[in-house]
């Protein structure tokens, strides 16, 4: 919430004026009604036009009304337009934020639907003003009004009026919002149930076709989604509460003012006409209950995000910069000295791990998957930072320079490397924004991806991602490849440059590594055969360590 | 890099007719729920009505005949009964909604799974199973207030405005010609309404979804920004990227907001209409009707005039409901390529096969193509014999596992696959997977225990039987070092099992069959040589009798095998009597 907060005091001016808007709906809509009861039950008891002040009713009611249809108009103009300033706040802040902290280590926030979350969870908070607290803030202004107005018009009522629109609009979506969150649980614990077993079905679906076990699995996932709809339904049963409670509330406030309300006219200390305005004043108000309610019911998933979101905002990076840093070494060996690495608490990946590596080399690193060679490549970009040993360039400890500049002197082409939604050529461009045409169509060359792009009817103007062009898996891998190539890096990383590229264009690639570097230094992890004279050295990863093959 | 859509941008998938068509069609699952969910909010509607006449009765009664308090006592209590009741009925009308979205999400939930699991594995493949798996939960889910508040809205806002001026006609004709002149309008506003909000909920969710899925975007490629030294200017784009789709859906928004406005209009003009006709009638400067106009029918008009308008409201605040949900479908749709019939038939069933003893294996003119990867077999063919026990050897990738797949029809393929004299592609489904027995390369565990992985073999295993198998490959070594030994729990929230250990907690599911063509892919993959020794052992005495196919990379096991068969340069499938010894070079890695 210390998030919302801050983003809120941003942006006050805008909320305030929302707010003011919103509670001006609410009285004009509340003062039409009233005067309308007043002025009509003044009519009906009134002996002849002569003696009734027709004009001052008529116009207010005409006054209302105008203002109602021009406050809410306004309110809602000025509440989305704030937010959408808001939203864009927040993006903009958690972005800044996660920059320093990528990669993150925590298992939770290295599976693919990490990234769908904090999304979700933006997008909650975002609304989270309109939704939840524009109408919690309306309706608690609303009773001050309220009371101040039944004070003068009609003391009587004010405690029965006040504590009526109190508990119905504040006290019992509270109420509900607490009795969701129990049940809430549940509905989550089914649903993460029923998600596994979907997923068991669709991963596994291979084995249980081969086993004859699809039935099995048809039940499961049946038996999950009925648990579901229990958790749901007993959820269901809670929060239909909410629609009831707000008739049963404004029914009763209406009935305990109006029997307050006739008791003060028998006693002749109010007149009928009054009355019945304060009466229908009392019953317009409930209208903002609405709104509290919905609201209410998103108030636990909001809260829920806030606290995801700023736990993350939170964190301190794994990874930070000395606080006097040396330049990079323009040129010089790559030496990994004793390196050690252990994932998580006890996972041993590299143990006392040696390798030098002089300007200029190609090496390849082979080995099973999961035996470390990933991990390799990501030390010495200190993606993460080695447990035991050091590595140096030039002589110089890793960890003695800035990241930037490490980051510019080496490239890493990553096994997820992603494309992103723009052209052809936003996405080479970010190895070098300066680069031209050439200079990209060279790269694309490089990763046998030029004849494609030149038959697209708009070349590297095509947009990728989300309503434009897709590419395949090869097509998208080479992509990545070539962006990598068009880094001005002086040592390049590639992990596994090959995978999905079928294997004529494959052998093809690795054959022409030398041209393709263009002197550069070389590491390349791969599966792939290597033809003779691709690589200077191959050397195997096993068991934590490296050994020279061949 | 630009934020802007690109020029010739396709605009975002419309649903069809098609699609809302199907939705309706779900409808049916919840119907009796969905029917109260409809029918109680009517009948509220009328409670209402009683409400505001007696309510305009006490006031009448107390103010003109200045009744005293005690004598209303009777009323007041009525009153507080049709709250109580109408209170009932909401809870009743919501709950029942509830309850219909329920019955009709999980029916569509066991469907889409059940036509999912009738899917080919071909076409399992190429899908992302986290994606596949949002679908069934997350787009379904979207569906909800569809059905919960939706539709039960929509009939209210059809029925009631007109109901309740129609019957506000005895009363007063004029009030009641006066609601009843905009009824014909209602309609109009409603679409006019309904437009606006679906179109502003439109916008607005198709600008946060595009906008969510550029962050998206770029924080899962957030890593390669920072480490091209990009991040900081990413920053920038996002900024601007937020910044033009406020501005774009803001411009949309200030259209679709007149129709709140329009609505917040006609309700004001009939509280303002009613209050100033009754007021002026009372007074005598309006005489529209020849009787006179108590105070109780006026306060009645009054307290009704924004009733008229509340249905329409409640349907202005759900209509995001069925943009949601028509995004959801549209989705599901795209997404399984079409959306599963409403009652779909089971599959056919092929022809019987009952193989007695070993089988033989023959393939001609095989061809695979995949997509990422090209061509895998190019006319190929193959000659098992029934009892014959076959080594496919070749470095990775080359197509062995393909092979294991076709002949498990696992992989779509071209040519004609025999599986002792019967082509592979007419056998019935439940009799090719009960006489041929697949080991993957990388099985899949499920969420339960070491003991009900192995069981999915045979259901009706006995526990000695399941023990037997698990012995025999050689689960037991690291089963019974574990605390809970075969019932220690795996998956997602149970133990993690090393690959060798998976691979053979799989083999151990075959050993519980009675298959007559056994196809094993790298079933002794990450293990050691003693271990894998001991399995291969076990595989042979299980596989007596029985014709054996077993794609690996160890020459160890190839040696154990009758006969080797190799993937050469052209794709197809040769046979070697002695194996090169820089095979096992190449095979690693």
């Amino acid at each position: 919430m210390r998030l919302l907060f801050s983003l809120y005091a941003k942006r006050s001016g805008g909320l305030l004026l929302a707010l003011l808007l919103a509670c001006l709906t609410l009285a004009a809509g509340v003062a039409l009604f009233g005067v309308s009861g007043w002025f009509l039950t003044g009519a009906a008891l009134a002996t002849s036009a002569m003696t009734f002040n027709l004009f001052g009713p008529s116009a207010m009611v005409r006054g209302f009304s105008f203002l109602r249809i021009v406050a809410r108009y306004g309110e809602r103009l000025a509440g989305h337009s704030t937010t959408f300033k808001i939203l864009s706040d927040i993006r903009v802040r958690i972005f800044s934020r996660l920059i320093p902290l990528v990669p993150l280590r925590a298992a939770a926030h290295r599976t693919g639907d990490f990234v769908a979350r904090l999304t979700a969870d933006v997008e909650t908070l975002d609304m989270m003003f309109l939704q939840v607290v524009a109408p919690i803030a309306t309706a608690i202004l609303g009773a001050l009004g309220l009371g101040l107005f039944l004070w003068i018009v009609l003391p009587d009522s004010v405690p029965v009026a006040l504590i009526g629109f109190g508990l119905t609009t504040l006290f019992l979506p509270g109420l509900i919002v607490l009795a969701g969150r129990r049940s809430g649980a549940a509905t989550v614990r089914t649903a993460a149930e029923l998600r596994s077993a979907v997923l068991d079905g669709i991963d596994g679906h291979a084995d249980l076709v081969a086993l004859g076990a699809v039935d099995g699995a048809r039940r499961s996932v049946d038996e999950a989604a009925a648990a579901v709809r229990t958790a749901r339904l007993r959820q269901g049963r809670r929060i239909a509460f909410g629609p009831a409670f707000v008739v049963l509330g404004t029914g009763a406030t209406a009935i305990a003012t109006l029997y307050v309300g006739l008791s003060v006219l028998e006693a002749g200390r109010v007149s009928g006409p009054v009355l019945v305005g304060a009466l229908l004043a009392v019953m317009a108000i409930f209208e903002v209950s609405g709104p509290i309610l919905r609201g209410a019911g998103r108030l636990g998933a909001a809260s829920a995000a806030a606290r995801r979101v700023q736990s993350l905002v939170d964190m301190q990076p794994a990874v930070v910069d000395p606080a006097r840093p040396v330049a990079v070494p323009g040129a010089g060996d790559i030496v990994f000295e004793k390196v050690g690495f252990t994932h998580g608490r006890d996972q041993t990946i590299l143990t006392g791990l040696d390798l030098t590596l002089h300007a200029g080399e190609r090496i390849a690193v082979i080995g099973e998957s999961g035996a470390g060679k990933s991990t390799l490549l990501g030390l010495l970009l200190r993606l993460v930072d080695v447990d035991s040993g050091c590595i140096r360039i030039g002589g110089v400890d890793i960890r003695a320079v800035r990241q930037a500049d490490l980051h510019a002197h080496v490239a890493l082409l990553s096994q997820d490397a992603p494309v992103f939604i723009g052209t052809i050529r936003d996405n080479l461009r970010i190895a070098d924004p300066a680069a031209d045409d050439a200079a990209l169509f060279a790269v694309l060359e490089k990763a046998r991806l030029d004849g494609f792009v030149r038959r697209l009817p708009l070349g590297l103007d095509t947009w990728l991602g989300e309503s434009g062009e897709t590419l395949s898996a090869g097509q998208a891998r080479r992509l990545c490849l070539a962006r990598t190539l068009l880094s001005p890096a002086k040592v390049l990383l590639l992990d596994e440059p090959t995978a999905g590229l079928d294997r004529p264009t494959e052998a093809e690639f690795l054959a022409d590594l030398l041209a393709v570097t263009t002197g550069r230094t070389l590491v390349l992890a791969t599966h792939a055969a290597l033809p003779d004279g691709a690589v200077d050295r191959v050397y195997r990863l096993e068991d934590g360590a490296l050994t020279l093959e061949g | 890099m630009n934020t802007v859509e690109p020029a010739t941008g396709a605009k975002p998938a419309r649903t069809n007719p098609v699609m809302m068509k199907w939705l309706k069609a779900r409808g049916r699952v919840g119907r009796r729920a969905m029917g109260l969910a409809i029918v109680v909010p009517l009948v509220s509607a009328c409670l209402t009505v009683a409400q505001a006449y007696l309510l305009a009765t006490i006031l009448h009664r107390a103010i003109v005949d200045q009744a005293p308090t005690a004598s209303q006592a009777t009323a007041v209590l009525g009153l507080a009964g049709l709250v109580a009741l109408r209170a009932l009925l909401a809870w009743i009308g919501e709950a029942a909604g509830i309850r219909a979205a329920e019955d009709i999400k999980q029916a569509i939930r066991k469907d889409l799974f059940a036509a999912l699991m009738r899917r080919g594995p071909d076409w399992m493949r190429q899908r992302a199973s986290g994606e596949l798996a949002s679908q069934i939960l997350d787009q379904v889910e979207a569906l909800d207030g569809y059905f919960s508040r939706f539709v039960p809205a929509m009939i209210a806002a059809a029925v009631v405005p007109v109901a309740i001026a129609i019957g506000l006609m005895p009363v007063d004709l004029v009030v009641g010609l006066l609601l009843l002149v905009t009824a014909p309008l209602i309609p109009l506003f409603m679409a006019l309404a309904g437009w606006g909000a679906e179109a502003a909920s439109r916008q607005h969710l198709t600008a946060l979804s595009r906008l969510s899925g550029m962050f998206a975007d770029r924080l899962r490629g957030l890593l390669v920004l920072k480490l091209f030294g990009r991040a900081e200017d990413e920053i920038v784009r996002v900024r601007g990227a937020s910044d033009e789709f406020a501005t774009r859906t803001l411009a949309v928004l200030r259209i679709a907001f007149l129709s709140s406005a329009v609505l917040e209009f006609f309700a004001a003009l009939g509280v303002a209409g009613v209050a100033l006709y009754v007021g002026l009638t009372y007074i005598g400067l309006l005489d529209l009707r020849g009787a006179e106009l108590g105070l109780q029918a006026g306060l009645f008009c009054l307290l009704m005039a924004p009733e008229v308008y509340m249905p329409l409201r409640t349907l202005a605040a759900h209509y995001h409901d069925r943009a949601s949900a028509k995004a959801a479908v549209t989705n599901l749709a795209a997404a399984f390529g079409s959306l599963p019939a409403v009652d779909e038939a089971i599959a056919t069933p092929g022809v019987p096969w009952a193989p007695r003893g070993a089988i033989a294996v023959t393939a001609r003119h095989l061809t695979v193509d995949t997509p990422d990867r090209g061509a895998i077999f190019a006319d190929a063919m193959l000659d098992i014999e029934a009892s014959d026990s076959v080594a496919l050897l070749g470095p990775s990738g080359i197509g062995k596992s393909t092979l294991i797949e076709v002949l498990a029809r696992l992989r779509g393929h071209q040519g004609r696959v025999e599986l002792g004299g019967v082509a592979l592609a007419d056998i019935d489904e439940a009799a090719l997977r009960r006489h041929v027995a697949a080991l993957g390369q990388r099985s899949r565990l499920f969420h339960g225990t070491i003991a009900s992985n192995i069981r999915l073999g045979r259901v009706d295993a006995t526990d000695a039987e399941l023990r037997a198998a698990a012995e025999r490959a050689c689960v037991l070594d690291f089963a019974d070092r574990l605390p809970e030994g075969l019932d220690t729990p795996i998956g997602e929230r149970g133990r993690g099992l090393s690959g060798g250990e998976a691979q053979r907690v799989a083999l151990a599911r075959i050993f519980l069959r009675d298959p007559a063509l056994v196809l094993l892919d790298e079933p002794t993959a990450y293990l050691d040589r003693e271990t894998e020794a001991r399995v291969m052992r076990a595989v042979l005495d299980f596989a007596a009798g029985r014709t054996l196919l077993i794609a690996t990379h160890s020459m160890a096991v190839a040696q154990l095998m009758n006969r080797i068969c190799e993937i050469d340069g052209q794709r197809r499938i040769v046979s070697r009597v002695v194996a090169p010894t820089s095979l096992v070079m190449q095979g690693v890695a």
